[in-house]
């Protein structure tokens, strides 16, 4: 009985997290300024993500996310860009033992 | 939404693994599928298997659900300007099935800062199916398929991320000191604030220097 009532305070909690951002801006004047707002908002929500995720990777993982950020600048896209950074990852410790072979 | 499809195959392991980590702990597979079912939320459900041993700490555990979920208010108020167009009963389905690749999906397809709601929605299905299934998977089938994470599944989130930061910095104009702003002040207070509050300092600091930097 404590899990259905901790469940129901879970998911109204994060239902009301995800309406009370519109919510709150259906309240609020829109104009050119708040559309820059929220332009600003939408790509720094990713970027800090993504800064929050790569601070955290390893090796592994930041290798796969430069080469998949390199396919996307020359290819724009995604399909490949993804493609290529999940094969990067799988194969990376068969590229480490490459290169440390290459070396020793 | 070729894409998304992609990533389901990420929230598919990931969804397996939360139906490990619940039923290790004494939640039953039911329980673990109807929780992934209702909350959609990866961080909070992992967050939660703590706090479900007897006796359970209803307050606190509301409060950490809020302060872990957070990351949907900036999101929800970035989709503002489409989805309150929507009738009220649309616009809550809608951001029912908010997270964050669809809503990253969805802003790096959108015009004029207008993102379609029916791609917050329909991908959003898609990644609630592909996270139920994958809990279903991980609850009542463990430890029978391996560790996914040799595939290389754990590069698909990160990768998806930052190469739609690529687009969207393409299309958006003067958003270079936005993004290294916030991704300063993200990551400087990634270790000082609760899990997933940088990001809820960093993009609105983000979105006010992006109107102090616009020329137009």
């Amino acid at each position: 009985m404590a899990f259905y009532l901790a469940l129901a305070v879970m998911a109204l909690a994060v239902f009301a997290t995800r309406i009370f951002g519109a919510l709150l801006m259906s309240r609020v004047p829109t104009g050119p300024k708040v559309e820059r707002f929220l332009e600003g908002l939408s790509v720094s929500v990713i970027a800090a993500m993504v800064a929050s995720l790569l601070i955290e990777a390893d090796s592994r993982i930041i290798v796969a996310t430069l080469i998949a950020t390199v396919v996307m600048a020359f290819t724009r896209s995604m399909n490949w860009a993804m493609l290529t950074g999940i094969l990067t990852a799988a194969i990376y410790p068969l590229l480490l033992d490459f290169f440390a072979s290459g070396i020793g | 939404m070729r894409t998304l499809w992609v990533l389901a195959l990420f929230v598919l392991p990931f969804g397996m693994a939360y139906g490990v980590a619940a039923t290790e702990a004494g939640i039953t597979p039911a329980q673990a599928v109807l929780m992934s079912a209702l909350v959609f939320t990866a961080i909070v459900q992992f967050a939660a298997i703590d706090f479900l041993s007897a006796p359970v700490a209803f307050f606190s555990l509301g409060l950490v659900a809020l302060a872990l979920s957070g990351r949907h208010i900036v999101m929800s108020v970035a989709l503002s300007k489409s989805i309150n167009e929507l009738p009220i009963g649309q616009r809550l389905l809608t951001l029912a099935f908010l997270s964050d690749a669809n809503f990253a999906e969805a802003q790096v397809r959108a015009k004029n800062g207008w993102a379609d709601p029916g791609l917050v929605l329909g991908g959003g299905l898609v990644l609630w199916l592909a996270w139920l299934i994958g809990t279903a998977l991980g609850a009542y089938a463990g430890n029978l398929l391996g560790d996914t994470e040799a595939y290389g599944f754990g590069a698909v989130l990160l990768t998806f991320f930052a190469a739609t930061l690529l687009q969207m910095g393409r299309q958006s104009k003067g958003m270079g000191l936005p993004v290294l702003v916030s991704m300063i002040v993200g990551v400087v207070t990634l270790p000082l604030l609760p899990t997933g509050w940088n990001i809820l300092l960093a993009a609105p600091i983000g979105g006010v220097i992006a109107v102090m930097t616009d020329r137009e």
